[in-house]
This record gives structure tokens, C-alpha cells and sequence, in this order.
């Protein structure tokens, strides 16, 4: 059973303009997949998708052989805490420290003082962060402050993270780094899915690459290429 | 203590100037609300007060013997208008107008009983009541003349009513300042924590988590300030009934018949006062969420 799929879905933010055009694929757990594809191509809405932020007009999305369309208002927190999300603009709180940042995703569903100051440092230590825990995020690299982002999105365990565009806001220098955490995650067993237009780190990771340009599925390769 | 109240005391603890100021405005309405709802109970029970002392007095001429006077006291007391009848006759007056004049012999002694006037003292049940009795009265054959206080019961009767209205209207404006005010510090809340709503929503957080913390800190409002408007009417409660102002106690329109001492009504004020409160600060932080949390 694929852990992801989306079935012939299509949406339109507005009437008579898709931003997604019929759009299918399936993503086995465990895999780590990119989503190219120009500015605009739709590749932020298949993850607003999937986080239930938006709803399709048309299709059904699938999540562990689960419609997610179905999903009741008062079960989405659930959905949302099996599926952690990284942006590229980190979203961070830059009053809290590094380490309330990260608690904030345990303290949503209400986990103990106990399990928070046990998790959270192992999550810190995942993404290699356990010296900067009480530093403030204007403390931090365009790179620590992603990994932060990606500790806050690991809390939780979730099956699958969706990273869009991690690396559109960070030196070239750290790119290296959060995608080296990124592999690393997905090594133990997370499923990932990455939105980008970067086709050297495309090409470079010669993983699964789905291509989607206006909104329509181009090519799905296994260590394919891309070529912006 | 709830995670929710917590989060919402650091809310009111980085905003403290404004709630400060939210809590003062809410506290002027509901002083308001007290004090009209004082003034209004204060005045009914005067009012019932006044009505009781009020009575026509209807006086006789000389050649209006007794029966006849008898016989017009027994049709009068089956008038449903008329509440008591007290008939004062020619020997009853020489006895109260001496017990008034006691040292002034001189005058007592030019005073006979036959020279005093008998009288009906009429006293009706609804105040209003009194003027018909007074015209019908004064047209009966034998009456020499109809008394009674007109001026400052209908006085008083018109002023109450002005309090009144005017206190409402006052009382209207504040509670739409308050509950626009409690609406306006959520929205600042809710615009400063726009970025930490979204990552919550982002991480999983359910909806009562973000909105429940905004939900008391309206509650706050409203039964803070309430609260405080509770603990000024109930000073003035006890003050009332210290100076021992209503006797016979604080007389609720609606329940007629039931007086209070008004330290008791004082503490039924608050709790209307409290529940005012919470409704207020409840409604305004639902509708500030419903209008500018995109959650």
C-alpha cells in the first residue's frame, strides 16, 4: 500500500485557472522524492494539499490507504502531526529558543513537561543542534535555522516529512548540511518529499523526481534528472 | 492550572496596557449596569413607599349625617381601585386636631367638634388610581371638598422614569464599548500571534488549543471587571442598610408584595453583574475569533 497517492487531482484557487491538472502519483514509505518544476507549477499546493490546508476540486488524496478529504475537522491536528512540514522561510518564533521552538510542536498535543525534555534534545541531536538548544533563532545560520525547523517538523515522528523549498533561503554552504539531515531522516525511515527548482541538488541526490509544470505531471523518474 | 490559562495570562502579561485599559472601560459599564439597576429598584421601592402614604381625603359638609357617610364608605370598598378606607368623623378630628395643638390652649379652646369636618381617607391600590377616585369623588352630593398629593407623587413618578430612560441609554453605549473593546484587544492578540497561530496549526495543533486561551481572555475581562463593579454594589448594598434607608426593605416590581434588606439585593446584583460579565467577554471573544483568526 502506498503511503501517499494522489488520484487524478485537480485544483483551482480561482474559477477556470488549475494550479493542478489531474494530477497522480504514489510515494512508497520510506522513499525520498523530489518535486520540481518552475515557479508557480503547483508543487506548494500538492503539499498544502496533503496537510489538509486546502482541498481539491476534483480526485482524492490518499495518506496510509486513507482518504484525507474525509477527514473530519476535529481529526486534521492528527493528520497534521504524522505529517511534519518544513518551509523554506523556517517560520521560527524568534522570541523562543531553539529549544521552545521545537517544544511548541509537543506542547500542540499537550505532551508532559517529562516527554517534552526528553525529546526534544534527541530531536536537536538528530539535526545536530544540542549546543545551540537555548540560543535564539537570530543566533543562528540561514542553515541551523532550518534544521531547527526540521527538528520542530521531527518532534512528533512523523511518517512523512514534506520540505518545501528547505533550501531556497539558506547560504550555499549549508545547503549541504540540511540536506545531509534530510537523508538521514529519511535513512531511518521517514518518507520525504521535497519541493524544489534547485537542479543541482536535484541532480546531485539522483533520487525519485516527480516534474510538474503548470500543474500537470511531466515526467516520474527514479534518479532522474532535472534540468530547470 | 489549564495550559489554556496559562497561555492566556502571557497574553495579558505582554499586552498590560491595553488590558489595563480594557478592564477599566468594562468596569465603568458595569458600574453603570449596577447603579441603574440600583437606581431603578431604589426608586420603585420609594415609589410603593410614597403610594402607600398616598390617599385622597374627601371631607364632608356639615349636613352629611353619618349614614350617609357610612353608606358611600360600603360602596367604596367594593371599588376594586381602592386598597383601605379610614373614616375620620367630626369627634376623631377635634381628637387629632388637639393631640396636634396640644400647647396652644388658646386656639383649642375657640375649636369645638362641630366645626371640624368629617372625612374618608381613601387609599388606592395602584397610585394612578387616585385622580379618577379624586374627580369622582368630588362630584358626589355632601362632599365639601377632595384632598390628595398629586404634585409629588406624579413628580417623582416622572423623574424616575427620566433616570431610567436616560440610565439605560448609558448603560446601552457602554456595553457596545465594551463588547467592541473586548473584540479589539483579541484582534491585537490575534494580529500579534498571527506567525505562532499558523506554525501551531502547522504542528498540529486542534482548534480549541489556539482558541481557548483568546476565549478566556475575554471570559477575564468581562468577569474581572465585573467583579469589581460586584464589590462596589455590595458596599453600597450594606451602606443602604446600615443607614437604614428602606425600612421596610428594597421592593422588587416584579415581585410584588417581597421586600429585601438591600445588602440581599446587593448580592443578587452581583451575580447578575458576574453573569453579565462572562456573557459579554464570552460573546466578544467568539465573534473577534469568527472574524480575524483564519484558523
Amino acid at each position: 500500500m502506498p503511503q501517499i497517492e494522489f488520484i487524478n487531482v485537480s485544483k483551482e484557487y480561482d474559477p477556470g485557472k488549475k494550479v493542478l491538472d489531474d494530477v497522480t502519483f504514489k510515494v512508497e514509505a520510506g522513499e525520498f522524492m523530489f518535486v520540481v518544476g518552475p515557479s508557480g507549477a503547483g508543487k506548494s499546493t500538492i503539499i498544502k494539499l496533503l496537510t489538509k490546508e486546502e482541498t481539491p476540486e476534483v480526485g482524492d488524496i490518499l495518506f496510509n490507504g486513507e482518504s484525507i478529504l474525509n477527514i473530519l475537522k476535529e481529526s486534521v491536528p492528527d493528520l497534521r502531526r504524522k505529517i511534519g512540514v518544513v518551509f523554506q522561510d523556517f517560520r521560527l518564533l524568534d522570541s523562543k529558543t531553539v529549544f521552545d521552538n521545537v517544544a511548541v510542536a509537543l506542547e500542540v498535543a499537550d505532551s508532559s513537561l517529562e516527554e517534552i525534555r526528553s525529546i526534544v534534545p534527541n530531536v536537536l541531536n538528530m539535526v545536530g543542534l544540542t549546543e545551540k538548544m537555548f540560543k535564539y533563532p537570530k543566533q543562528l545560520s540561514g542553515g541551523e535555522k532550518q534544521k531547527v525547523a526540521i527538528a520542530r517538523a521531527l518532534a512528533h515522528e512523523p511518517d512523512v516529512i514534506l520540505a518545501d523549498e528547505p533550501t531556497g533561503m539558506i547560504d550555499p554552504d549549508s545547503v549541504d548540511d540540511v540536506l545531509e539531515v534530510l537523508e538521514k531522516i529519511n535513512s531511518l525511515g521517514t518518507t520525504i518529499l521535497m519541493a524544489t527548482h534547485d537542479q543541482e541538488i536535484v541532480n546531485a541526490m539522483k533520487k525519485r523526481v516527480l516534474r510538474i509544470e503548470r500543474g500537470q505531471v511531466i515526467s516520474d523518474k527514479k534518479g532522474g534528472k532535472y534540468r530547470a | 492550572m489549564p495550559k489554556s490559562w496559562s497561555i492566556f495570562m502571557s497574553n495579558v502579561k505582554k499586552e498590560k496596557l491595553l488590558s489595563v485599559s480594557n478592564i477599566l472601560i468594562m468596569t465603568v459599564t458595569f458600574v453603570l449596569l449596577g447603579l441603574l439597576i440600583n437606581i431603578v429598584v431604589f426608586s420603585q421601592t420609594a415609589l410603593r413607599y410614597l403610594e402607600d402614604q398616598a390617599q385622597v381625603t374627601v371631607f364632608f359638609k356639615d349636613d352629611f349625617t353619618e349614614d350617609k357617610i357610612s353608606a358611600m364608605k360600603d360602596g367604596l370598598s367594593k371599588d376594586k381601585r381602592v386598597s383601605a378606607l379610614v373614616y375620620v368623623s367630626k369627634e376623631d378630628a377635634l381628637r387629632i386636631f388637639r393631640e396636634i395643638n396640644k400647647d396652644e390652649p388658646v386656639l383649642l379652646e375657640s375649636v369645638s367638634a362641630s366645626i371640624l369636618p368629617a372625612s374618608l381617607e381613601v387609599r388606592a391600590g395602584n397610585i394612578s388610581n387616585l385622580k379618577p377616585l379624586a374627580e369622582e369623588l368630588k362630584i358626589v352630593d355632601g362632599v365639601e371638598e377632595v384632598r390628595y398629593f398629586e404634585d409629588v407623587v406624579s413628580r417623582f413618578k416622572f423623574w424616575s422614569t427620566i433616570v431610567y430612560i436616560v440610565g439605560t441609554l448609558l448603560v446601552l453605549i457602554f456595553l457596545v464599548v465594551s463588547y467592541s473593546v473586548v473584540i479589539a484587544a483579541l484582534r491585537t492578540t490575534i494580529n500579534s500571534k498571527g506567525v505562532e497561530f499558523e506554525i501551531m496549526k502547522i504542528v498540529g495543533a486542534s482548534d480549541d488549543y489556539v482558541k481557548l486561551p483568546l476565549i478566556h481572555q475575554g471570559v477575564f475581562f468581562g468577569l474581572f471587571s465585573s467583579f469589581i463593579a460586584s464589590v462596589i454594589m455590595i458596599l453600597l448594598g450594606v451602606g443602604v442598610t446600615l443607614a437604614n434607608i428602606f425600612p421596610k426593605g428594597l421592593g422588587l416590581g416584579f415581585l410584588p408584595g417581597i421586600f429585601m434588606p438591600p445588602w440581599v439585593f446587593s448580592i443578587i446584583l452581583s451575580f447578575i453583574l458576574l453573569l453579565s460579565g462572562f456573557l459579554l467577554g464570552y460573546l466578544g471573544s467568539s465573534v473577534a475569533i469568527k472574524k480575524y483568526l483564519n484558523y
